[in-house]
C-alpha cells in the first residue's frame, strides 16, 4: 500500500493531512473553504486593496498620473483643519443619537415588558420605522422639515406653537440635531427589540424575592433590570455607535453637508472626496482614518461600560 | 433597442454573407466584419429617452447603422461615465455636460471633432455661445443636443396689486420692488432663490455674478472676485439678512424645491432656468399659471443683462476615432442627431415641442411651429434676446468640481452669516487658485 500509494502524485501530502488532521477536522475545514474563500473575496480583499489605495494619489479623472505617496494621504488629512471639524461633527452627532436611542429604546422596552391588552399591536406599530427603507425615510423627513409646506411647520402652526414658519435644515444651528432626530426615530425600534429580548432572560424570581424584601419600583429597576440589561446595552451602544459614525443616508438626502458645512460629517466627507472628486487614494485614507475613529469609540464603550454597568 | 430589432438580423446576414465571401477571396474579411458588426454604442444620461429612441430607429432605418442606445440617470451621470471611460467600456458617441469638457478632454476620453466638415457646418447656425461652450483649448468637441440659460421672472398682477406697473431692470429695483409686495402683505419673502447645495448651484450664482458685471476667474483664468462677484454676494445676503425679501430657507431650496415654491404662488420673483417657463405658465402644473412673465436678467450698478447659459451636446470619444470607419458612423450618427436629420434640426425641434428643452440653433427662432408653441406660454423674441446675454460659465476646468464644493459652502455661509461675504469670496478664491496650481 506504501509503495503503491508513493506511485500518486499528491499522495504525501494527503498522507501528511490525514496525520495532522483528523477526520472531523478535515470535515470541518472543508465545508468552512467557500465561505472563507467568498469572504476573502468580497470583504477582505477589497479592505486590504482600499489600503494599497490609499498610498496612492489617485484620481480618476487623471487617468496615467498615479504617483505613490506613501501615507502623505494620512498626513495630509491630519493636517486638514476640516477634518477634525467633520470628526468632531460626527462625534457629536454619534453620542447625542446613541444616548437618545438608548434612553428611548429602554423605555419602550420596559413599556413592551409590561401586560397591557393591545401589546402585540403597540409592539408592531413601534417597529415600523425599523422597516421603513433608509433612502424613503430620508424623503419622508425631508417633506417633514421643508421650511416652506413641511408637515412638521404645518402642525405646530395649526396648534398654535409658531406664528410663522421656521427654517429648519437652513439653520445651522438646529440641522445636525434633526438629522440625528431623523436617525433616531428608524433605529429606536432595534434598541428597543435587543434590551427587550435581555429583559425578558432577567429570572422573575428576583423581582419576586425584591418585592418580598420590601424594594420598590425604581429600585427593582435600578439593583435588578439596569445589571442585568448590561449585555443589551453594551450590543445597542457598539452597535447604534457603529452605525451612526458612519451614516451617509440622512447627510445626502436632507442636507448634502450644508448649510453651509454644517453637516459636514466625516461619512459625508468620504463621499464628496471618493465619489465627487473621484480622489480615491485620499477617499480611502479618509476611510480608514473613520474606521480607527469607529474602533476608538466601540473600544471606549466596551472598557467604559463593560466594568461599570 | 436595436440589439433586438429586425434590421439588424438581415444586417448581420448580409454581413456575414459578406465576410465569407471576402474570406474566400483572401482578403482581411474577418476583421472587417468583426466591426463592422459591432453596433455603435451611444450613452445619453435618462432624459428625452422616448424621443432619443423615436429617432435613432428613424436612423437606424435610412442608414442601416445599428447603434447599442443606453443612458444612465443625470445624478451620477459623471461618475458613471468616467467609471466606464477608466475600465475602457465601449462607448462610441455620448451626450456631453459643457462643465466636464475640460477633464474628459485633457483625460484623453473624447475627441476634437472639427475635423468632420459635415458636423463642423452646423457652426454657423448656432450662437456664438454654444459654439464656445464645445470649445476646450481651440478644438471643438462636439455639436448640439441642447442649451438653456437662467432667466428672471415675474408674477404680472403680484407687482401691479403693489402699485409696481414696470417690471425691474436692475437688482436695486428688485429690492425696492419686493420692499413694496412684502410691506403691502402680497408675499412675505417675495424674491425666489435656490441657492441648496446641489449641481444647480453654480448656474444660480453664476447668472447673478454675470448680471452684476463680474465673474469668477480672470482671462488668465485666475480666481477674480473682489467686484462684481462680491456685489452678487452682498446682494443675497442683504436680501436674506437686512431687507427679509429671501427666505433663509434659500440655503435649503434647491432648483426643484424652487420651482414648486415659485409655482405654488408664494413670491413675486425668481431666478429659474429658461425651460421651466413652460410648467410655471401651465395652469394645469402651477398655481401661477398664465400670469407670469420673462423680463430681462436685473443688471447690476456696474452690469448688464448677462445671465450664464449651459450646454449639453453630442461628443465622440477617442476610442471610436482609433476606427476610421466606426468613426464615420459616429459622425453621421451625431449628425442625425446634433445637425440636420433629411434636412431639418428634427431632433431639437422634437425635443423642444415635446418637454421643452431650450436651443442654441438660431434658424429655430423662426420656425412657425416654435413660435406658436412659445406663445402659449411665453415671448419667443425676448427668449432670443435673454439668449444673446448668456455666457459660459467661467469656472469650467478639470477643477471645477473640487472648487465647487468648497465656493458652495462659503457662499451659504455668507448668507448665514457665518462668515462675511469678503472673508467667504477670499477662501473661495484661494480654493480656486491652489487647485489651479494644483492641476498645472
Amino acid at each position: 500500500m506504501t509503495g503503491l500509494s508513493r506511485s500518486f502524485p499528491g499522495a504525501a501530502p494527503r498522507a501528511w493531512l490525514s496525520r495532522r488532521f483528523n477526520y472531523e477536522e478535515r470535515s470541518a475545514y472543508l465545508l468552512l473553504a467557500p465561505l472563507v474563500i467568498v469572504l476573502g473575496g468580497v470583504a477582505v480583499f477589497p479592505v486590504l486593496y482600499a489600503f494599497y489605495v490609499s498610498l496612492f494619489r489617485l484620481k480618476l479623472t487623471r487617468p496615467g498620473r498615479v504617483p505613490f505617496v506613501g501615507l502623505d494621504n494620512y498626513a495630509d488629512l491630519l493636517r486638514d483643519p476640516s477634518f477634525w471639524t467633520a470628526v468632531g461633527r460626527t462625534t457629536y452627532f454619534t453620542l447625542v443619537s446613541v444616548a437618545a436611542i438608548l434612553v428611548l429604546g429602554l423605555l419602550i422596552a420596559l413599556l413592551l415588558n409590561q401586560a397591557f391588552r393591545g401589546r402585540r399591536l403597540v409592539g408592531a406599530l413601534l417597529l415600523v420605522p425599523w422597516a421603513i427603507p433608509s433612502v424613503a425615510n430620508g424623503l419622508m423627513w425631508k417633506w417633514i422639515y421643508d421650511s416652506g409646506y413641511g408637515a412638521l411647520n404645518g402642525a405646530l402652526y395649526q396648534l398654535g406653537l409658531i406664528d410663522k414658519y421656521v427654517i429648519w435644515l437652513g439653520d445651522p444651528a438646529k440641522t445636525l440635531l434633526l438629522v440625528a432626530n431623523a436617525f433616531v426615530w428608524k433605529e429606536v425600534p432595534l434598541a428597543a427589540i435587543l434590551l427587550l429580548v435581555t429583559m425578558k432572560s432577567i429570572p422573575a424570581d428576583l423581582y419576586r424575592a425584591a418585592t418580598v424584601d420590601g424594594a420598590n419600583l425604581l429600585q427593582r429597576f435600578l439593583h435588578i433590570t439596569l445589571p442585568s440589561l448590561r449585555p443589551g446595552v453594551l450590543l445597542v451602544v457598539i452597535y447604534e455607535s457603529m452605525v451612526a459614525v458612519r451614516h451617509f443616508d440622512l447627510f445626502y438626502l436632507l442636507t448634502e453637508g450644508g448649510p453651509g458645512d454644517a453637516t459636514n460629517v466625516a461619512a459625508w466627507q468620504i463621499y464628496v472626496e471618493s465619489f465627487r472628486d473621484l480622489s480615491f487614494g485620499s477617499g480611502s485614507a479618509l476611510a480608514y482614518l473613520l474606521a480607527i475613529v469607529t474602533f476608538a469609540l466601540s473600544y471606549a464603550a466596551i472598557r467604559a461600560l463593560g466594568s461599570r454597568l | 433597442m436595436s440589439k433586438s430589432g429586425f434590421g439588424k438580423m438581415r444586417r448581420r446576414d448580409v454581413l456575414v454573407g459578406m465576410g465569407a465571401a471576402a474570406m474566400g477571396a483572401g482578403a482581411r474579411a474577418p476583421s472587417v466584419w468583426a466591426q463592422a458588426a459591432e453596433p455603435l454604442h451611444f450613452v445619453t444620461w435618462s432624459a428625452a429617452v422616448d424621443q432619443v429612441k423615436s429617432h435613432l430607429t428613424a436612423f437606424e432605418q435610412k442608414t442601416g447603422i445599428a447603434v447599442d442606445y443606453s443612458n444612465s440617470p443625470w445624478a451620477n451621470y459623471r461618475e458613471t461615465l468616467v467609471t466606464k471611460f477608466v475600465a475602457g467600456a465601449p462607448i462610441d458617441v455620448l451626450w456631453v455636460s459643457d462643465s466636464w469638457l475640460p477633464e474628459w478632454a485633457d483625460a484623453g476620453w473624447l475627441q476634437p471633432i472639427d475635423q468632420y466638415k459635415d458636423l463642423t457646418r452646423y457652426n454657423g447656425d448656432v450662437t456664438d455661445f454654444c459654439n464656445n461652450s464645445m470649445s476646450y483649448k481651440g478644438r471643438q468637441y462636439g455639436l448640439t443636443y441642447y442649451s438653456d440659460h437662467m432667466a428672471f421672472y415675474y408674477v404680472e398682477d403680484m407687482l401691479k396689486k403693489a402699485g409696481i406697473d414696470t417690471p425691474p431692470q436692475s437688482w436695486d429695483e428688485v429690492t425696492e420692488q419686493a420692499l413694496k409686495i412684502k410691506q403691502a402683505g402680497i408675499s412675505e419673502y417675495p424674491v425666489m432663490l435656490a441657492l441648496a447645495r446641489e449641481t444647480w448651484l453654480i448656474e444660480f450664482l453664476s447668472a447673478m455674478v454675470f448680471s452684476q458685471g463680474g465673474r469668477f476667474t480672470d482671462e488668465q483664468g485666475m480666481a477674480a472676485m473682489e467686484t462684481g462677484c462680491l456685489d452678487a454676494l452682498k446682494w443675497v445676503v442683504d436680501a436674506v439678512n437686512v431687507h427679509k425679501i429671501v427666505s433663509p430657507g434659500c440655503v435649503e431650496t434647491g432648483e426643484l424645491t424652487g420651482l414648486k415654491a415659485f409655482s405654488s404662488g408664494t413670491h413675486a420673483f425668481a431666478l429659474e432656468p429658461q425651460y421651466r417657463m413652460r410648467t410655471i405658465n401651465d395652469p394645469k402644473q402651477s398655481q401661477v399659471g398664465g400670469r407670469v412673465k420673462q423680463v430681462l436678467m436685473p443688471k447690476g450698478a456696474k452690469g448688464t443683462h448677462a445671465t450664464v447659459g449651459w450646454m449639453r451636446f453630442y461628443g465622440m470619444t477617442a476610442q471610436v476615432q482609433k476606427d476610421k470607419a466606426r468613426a464615420e458612423n459616429a459622425v453621421k450618427l451625431i449628425e442625425w442627431f446634433g445637425g440636420k436629420a433629411d434636412g431639418a434640426y428634427a431632433f431639437q425641434k422634437l425635443v423642444f415641442l415635446d418637454i421643452g428643452a431650450g436651443f442654441c440653433t438660431k434658424p429655430l427662432y423662426r420656425d412657425a411651429d416654435i413660435i406658436k408653441a412659445y406663445s402659449t406660454y411665453g415671448d419667443a423674441a425676448l427668449v432670443e434676446q435673454q439668449a444673446g446675454f448668456a455666457r459660459k460659465k467661467d469656472v469650467v476646468t478639470s477643477w471645477f468640481g473640487e472648487w465647487n464644493e468648497i465656493n458652495g459652502q462659503v457662499w451659504q455661509e455668507a448668507i448665514l452669516k457665518k462668515a462675511t461675504p469678503e472673508e467667504a469670496l477670499k477662501r473661495s478664491a484661494e480654493a480656486w487658485n491652489k487647485l489651479k496650481k494644483e492641476a498645472s
